[in-house]
């Protein structure tokens, strides 16, 4: 089976080319198109179940395909190969199942639209690179698949490119991203050549680097640098502080495309990556309390802002960036099963939820239409009790919500207490992070289930002549959600821990990944709280009354009194702008780096050490431009002026090695 | 008289010319028949010109793995030469195969444009496989001599005749720095034979110090530096290339700067291995200048022939690190990038013919706005080159950039990589701002004018391939061009 | 006695050379230049290379300045064409002024020690100067030769493709 794992990015491939050249003018047809481009990502998704399962069975857990070799350079060897382990089979399965999902939910949402094709060919790219990215054996395919998912989400964000808003949005995921990937190459560099010039491994393939690791040394400076690095590329793919800005703004694209690539798949490639060079982030424990304390800070910077947003896919883009920094909590305190455990979970409800959106948008936006009016389809303040109208994405709404706040027994919950779990007791844990942890999921529950209220329950805000048009959505939509939302349910029985009686199935099938850096690198729970199941118990149980209190407060909030929002708003007035602002955080970062570049000199002058990466990205860009209109006054276009130059030049490299 | 006459045919070797024989046969049989056919008619001459290529490839072809030198060494059909032939080759079939509805939309349907290319290429040839200063000399006069001719062909237009005018001008200027190079090196050798002039200078090391010999090798490599377009030797480039008729242009960059290199890194590395550390130094300035210019005045270009043409002098940067790098991975690394710089450059301009208009009015950056989406085909093969230039994985630009840099860094020149993929990434913000024009503007036009004739639809889906091929699997050619250096 | 009469000659060379630039009538430029090649056939001459001398003043001194003469007069320039440009003459002569320190310190530095080729003047005068290089052009550099007549039938077709009316 394993030398099929070509066909895996393959098939989209192929969708993607005969819907980008043929669709608009060959194939036309909506439901043709549609079909080509959920049925490569399907067949994706059936060769993935049968890797899976096949090496679910194999009691050798890593497999190596190369298809052929790509650049030979002495030592160096660069392969067009697949890797496919206990890590990168359940990353497919994730992308191709959650991907024909929604795909299909495409056909229903995107009818219509002019460019239908475009948009099947993109996102199937978009399929096909995710797939590069989590299979490339070595880093210069999963760079490859690295750069291509954030060119098609560059291309989705901008997809409807007449909006002025969207096309900045793109070019802002676009110039954030580029920072990352800088940091990516770095790190990759680092790494690369001191292995290859110091210890004389000449690699890019990652089982070998992962094997040569120790060689770099615990705790040595050039594993630092090399993963902070890397972890700066993480950053700007996964939107976290100080990179996260361009995530909220990409819901300028179509849903689906928000449900696919900025929640469910690339902007977890950070998190995956992390979880692929394990043994390197194990080797660094500085770098792992960065990433812990970021990803905190992220998580509850980001849940904080979701309070105040009134814009229903606003609320959801900051939940997921709010959970992704979940994600990378867990991977901070060396919880890395737990932090692609939630990567799992997180994809099917986040996906759920975002679609769910997508299915009230879009009847909102067809019964708005139908009335003619121009309210916004996806404020939260012109919706509310639309249970009754919608009850499938009602419910499959609600239950992803569950899921998110953590109650149990739905997936959310068993990740999530998980990774706290690991934030408390875990060797490399830090109890600021787990408080952050702890109170961010009370906020998770609570503005979640505000939106919930918001949207479904409670007087209904919709405008009197829109209100008998909202409908439920058509199957290819409904049914979806209904998956999702059934994988939400269960998808958190893979790993109940030991202490409810489980197995923890999830953390055995990682075994073979993560096992061996937590070994030799000594990173577990504690000894102390790893045979006492009571602490855990008490985690638990904390977790879950946070979760509940803070489901209770929007309840109350929302529902039973709708005045308190209005009052609580007015009382704290001054932090609600705050919030409701995002912090003020794309302004700052717009009067600190991005509009003044005078400012910036100012800075400087007065002493100043303003070296944040959107800064210096642009005062680059302004000084390279003023350089270039400089040197294009030399190009005068007089001839002996050329010829002068000429001379000139040859004077100089001539008294050069005749003087020295 | 007998024994001359046995002296002078005893080191003829037609096989070592073959390729250049062939072209110039069919280059003056053209011109020939060019006599009788009606004024207008340009499919035979097409045709015609397009066999030859073939026919010259096969003999080229034939010559890998089995070197053939003659004439007192005067020309050494090795595989170095055979690389270079058929990189010059293609740069020549995919060039005429989209000159001539352009000739025709431009109103220059003229004949004597294909023999002239074959010339071109031919004098290309003798560039590459000179192995004495004479015939180098000679291979490049006869290649810039064409060009100077190609360049201004339009001579209705003031741009075209400015830039062959400019172009000859400051040719001739540096023709005169490259043959003071040269004398002075025939003065402290004795020989013009690149090979005993490397063995001489070997056996009498006092001479690698010698001001003579230093300059002329500084004077001799200007020669080759203005060719290829390096930086300060590269003001003519733009002003040439914009003027320059679009398919000449194509091949300007594409050919004759490939031949330019070859004959560089042959005497270099056939003469002046004695003198490695001094014209490594030389060379690693000129290809951080290099690259820094190009890149940074293209910035500020609005015209996309204009910014090609700037784009192509940071590319001869990009290779001029191979140079300094000087070992194989980075010889062979210079004939892979100009292979694959041939493919992505070309289709480059391929595309901007179709985009252009008639009289070349329309290759501004809003010219191309929404293109991607009125013409699918057109915008996706822009993306491809696009990328290749970029040096974007997995295109041929990617793996040549990898080789040459690889090469760098093997060689201990890490801060010159690392400039090198500065620049790359700077390259990045004014090809990208082409793709942001092409997917993400409203398009302005219909683009309904243009027409998608077979011929230059096959010069963009070979350059395609090309860029793809070379990209995703480079080894075998890469492997290639590591039997054909020294 | 020789080097007096070379320094004469070279005198004369440089100020008809400074004449070509300066002249105000593109005639006289080109008398002056006639001048410049006379100079130099002198120098060949001074060189034991009489054949190169003997080309120097057919082909130079007399075909192609009469040439260029007959250009000039048939064209019969106007003022416009006779007005000489001083545009960037200041950079002009900071960059000839840097040539010429260049070369000044070139040949103090310079040990111009180069080998000496297989042409001896035994052989010069036994064979015949002009025979040797009639012979070296067959064989060792008959290729560069032969190679020199596509060159000129490129230039052939390059002037007529720019100079006719309507191709």
């Amino acid at each position: 089976m394993y030398d099929k794992l070509w066909l895996i990015p393959f098939f989209p491939l192929v969708g993607s080319i005969i819907n980008g050249l043929f669709g608009k003018r060959f194939i036309r047809n909506e439901a043709a198109i549609g079909a080509i481009g959920t049925g490569a990502v399907f067949l994706s998704f059936l060769v993935s179940c049968s890797c899976f399962f096949t090496l679910l069975n194999d009691p050798v857990k890593v497999h190596q395909q190369v298809v052929a070799s790509w650049m030979t350079v002495g030592q160096l060897q660069v392969d067009w190969g697949f890797l496919l382990d206990p890590l990168s089979a359940l990353m497919i399965m994730v992308v191709t199942g959650v991907g024909s999902l929604i795909h299909l939910y495409s056909i229903g949402y995107m009818h219509g639209e002019e460019g239908f094709y475009r948009f099947f060919c993109y996102l199937n790219l978009f399929v096909c690179a995710m797939l590069m990215l989590v299979l490339g054996n070595n880093a210069l395919v999963m760079f490859i698949g690295w750069e291509g998912v954030g060119l098609c989400s560059y291309l989705l964000i901008g997809y409807y490119f007449e909006k002025k808003s969207a096309g900045d949005a793109a070019k802002k995921a676009f110039v954030v991203n580029r920072v990352g990937d800088f940091g990516f190459l770095v790190g990759l560099f680092t790494i690369f050549w001191t292995l290859g010039s110091q210890h004389g491994v000449w690699t890019l393939n990652f089982v070998e680097i992962s094997e040569n690791a120790h060689l770099l040394g615990f705790g040595g400076t050039v594993v630092t640098v090399a993963t902070l690095c890397f972890f700066l590329g993480a950053t700007g793919k996964s939107a976290q502080i100080p990179l996260y800005t361009w995530l909220p703004d990409a819901m300028e694209g179509p849903t689906p495309v928000s449900a696919l690539i900025h929640a469910a798949t690339m902007v977890t490639a950070g998190v995956y990556m992390i979880g692929r060079m394990n043994v390197l982030f194990a080797m660094s424990p500085t770098t792992m309390t960065v990433v812990a304390l970021i990803g905190a800070f992220t998580a509850i910077v980001a849940a904080s802002i979701g309070f105040a947003q009134n814009d229903i896919k606003r609320v959801l883009a900051y939940s997921t960036v709010s959970q992704l920094g979940f994600m990378f909590m867990a991977m901070g305190v060396g919880a890395f099963t737990a932090g692609i455990f939630h990567l799992m979970t997180h994809a099917f409800f986040k996906a759920c939820l975002f679609l769910g959106s997508g299915s009230v948008i879009h009847a909102m936006h067809h019964a708005l239409h139908h009335a003619h009016l121009d309210d916004d389809p996806q404020d939260m303040r012109n919706m509310g009790g639309l249970k009754k109208y919608m009850p499938i994405t009602w419910a499959t709404f609600g239950i992803s919500c569950i899921a998110i706040a953590g109650i149990p027994p739905l997936a959310g919950f068993f990740s999530k207490d998980e990774i706290l779990w690991w934030t408390f007791g875990s060797t490399r844990g830090n109890l600021l992070v787990w408080g952050i942890g702890a109170i961010t999921a009370g906020m998770t529950a609570f503005y979640m289930f505000r939106c919930f209220f918001m949207t479904f329950h409670g007087e209904q805000r919709t405008h009197k002549k829109a209100k008998d048009h909202v409908h439920e959505s058509p199957w290819v939509i409904t049914v979806p959600l209904m998956v999702l939302a059934f994988l939400a349910v269960v998808g958190g029985f893979v790993g109940v821990p030991a202490a409810l009686g489980g197995h923890n199935q999830i953390h055995h099938y990682f075994e073979p990944v993560f096992g061996h850096a937590q070994e030799v690198y000594k990173i577990g729970i504690k000894e102390a709280l790893e045979h006492s199941h009571a602490a855990e118990y008490g985690l638990m149980g904390l977790s879950i009354a946070i979760a509940v209190i803070g489901i209770g407060i929007a309840f109350t909030m929302y529902l039973k009194r709708p005045e308190l929002p209005g009052r609580f708003t007015a009382r704290f007035s001054q932090l609600h702008r705050w919030v409701y602002n995002k912090w003020f955080v794309d302004e700052a970062y717009d009067v600190l780096f991005v509009n003044s570049t005078k400012k910036f000199a100012t800075f400087c002058w007065k002493g100043f050490d303003v070296k944040v990466v959107d800064g210096v990205v642009n005062g680059t860009g302004k000084l390279v431009n003023v350089l270039s209109t400089a040197l294009r006054y030399t190009q005068s276009g007089l001839l002996h002026n050329y010829a002068l130059t000429m001379v000139l030049g040859t004077v100089v490299m001539v008294a050069i090695f005749l003087l020295q | 008289m007998e024994n001359l006459v046995q002296i002078a045919l005893q080191n003829v070797n037609l096989a070592a010319i073959m390729p250049s024989l062939v072209l110039v046969c069919f280059g003056m049989g053209l011109l020939l028949i060019n006599v009788f056919l009606p004024r207008g008619t340009t499919r035979p001459a097409v045709w015609i010109s397009l066999v030859g290529i073939v026919v010259t490839a096969v003999v080229t072809v034939q010559g890998w793995g089995n070197p053939q030198y003659g004439f007192s060494d005067a020309v050494a059909l090795d595989n170095f030469a055979t690389f270079f032939n058929v990189t010059f080759l293609l740069a020549a079939a995919l060039t005429i195969l989209m000159s001539d509805d352009y000739l025709r939309r431009e109103g220059y349907a003229v004949n004597e444009y294909y023999p002239l290319i074959l010339f071109t290429t031919a004098g290309a040839m003798w560039m590459a496989s000179g192995t004495d200063m004479m015939t180098i000399f000679l291979g490049l006069e006869v290649m810039s001599i064409s060009l100077y001719v190609l360049a201004g062909f339009f001579r209705g237009q003031s741009a075209s005749n400015e830039a062959g005018l400019k172009y000859f001008l400051l040719g001739a200027f540096s023709t005169g720095f490259l043959l003071y190079g040269m004398a002075l090196i025939y003065g402290v050798t004795g020989s013009t034979r690149l090979t005993e002039i490397g063995a001489y200078l070997n056996s009498h090391s006092s001479l690698l110090a010698n001001p003579m010999t230093l300059a002329g090798l500084v004077l001799l490599s200007i020669g080759f530096l203005f060719k290829l377009g390096a930086a300060p030797f590269h003001m003519w480039t733009p002003d040439v290339y914009q003027g320059a008729p679009t398919p000449v242009t194509a091949f300007m960059s594409a050919g004759p700067k490939a031949a330019a290199f070859a004959a560089f890194l042959r005497t270099l590395e056939y003469c002046f291995f004695g003198l490695k550390p001094e014209w490594s130094a030389m060379l690693w300035v000129l290809a951080v200048l290099t690259m820094t210019v190009g890149n940074v005045i293209a910035i500020s270009q609005t015209n996309i022939k204009r910014m090609l043409a700037y784009s192509s002098i940071s590319h001869a940067g990009y290779a001029l690190v191979g140079l300094v790098a000087a070992n194989e991975i980075g010889y062979s690394g210079v004939l892979f990038y100009m292979l694959a710089y041939t493919f992505m450059n070309i289709g480059a301009f391929a595309v901007l013919i179709l985009v252009g208009k008639q009289g070349e009015e329309n290759l501004t950056l809003e010219g191309f706005a929404g293109l991607g989406y009125k013409r699918p085909l057109l915008g996706v093969a822009m993306s491809v080159f696009l990328f290749a230039l970029m040096g974007l994985p997995p295109t041929a630009g990617f793996a040549g950039k990898f080789y040459i840099f690889a090469g760098a860094v093997k060689a201990g020149y890490i801060w010159l990589a690392i400039i090198g993929v500065l620049n790359s990434a700077v390259s990045l913000y004014y090809y990208l701002r082409v793709m942001v024009y092409m997917y993400f503007r409203d398009p302005t036009e219909d683009y309904a004018w243009i027409s998608l004739p077979v011929s230059v639809l096959a010069t963009i889906i070979l350059a395609v391939i090309g860029c793809l091929y070379l990209g995703i699997l480079p080894n075998e050619v890469m492997a290639m061009a590591k039997t054909a250096i020294f | 006695m020789e080097t007096i009469f070379f320094y004469l000659v070279a005198l004369v060379a440089v100020v008809s050379g400074f004449l070509v630039v300066r002249c105000q009538s593109p005639v006289n430029s080109a008398l002056a230049l006639v001048n410049t090649f006379f100079c130099l056939a002198v120098f060949y001459v001074m060189l034991y290379a009489p054949f190169m001398a003997a080309i120097q003043v057919i082909v130079y001194a007399g075909a192609i300045m009469v040439l260029i003469l007959f250009v000039i007069m048939l064209l019969n320039l106007g003022t416009e064409a006779r007005k000489r440009y001083t545009h960037g003459v200041v950079w002009a002569a900071i960059a000839s002024l840097l040539v010429l320190v260049n070369v000044v310190f070139f040949i103090k530095r310079g040990r111009v020690t180069g080998a000496e080729g297989d042409i001896t003047d035994y052989l010069i005068k036994t064979e015949g100067h002009t025979e040797l290089i009639g012979k070296a052009l067959y064989t060792e550099f008959l290729l560069p030769f032969e190679i020199a007549s596509i060159l000129l039938l490129v230039a052939i077709v390059g002037a007529v493709i720019l100079a006719k009316k309507d191709v």
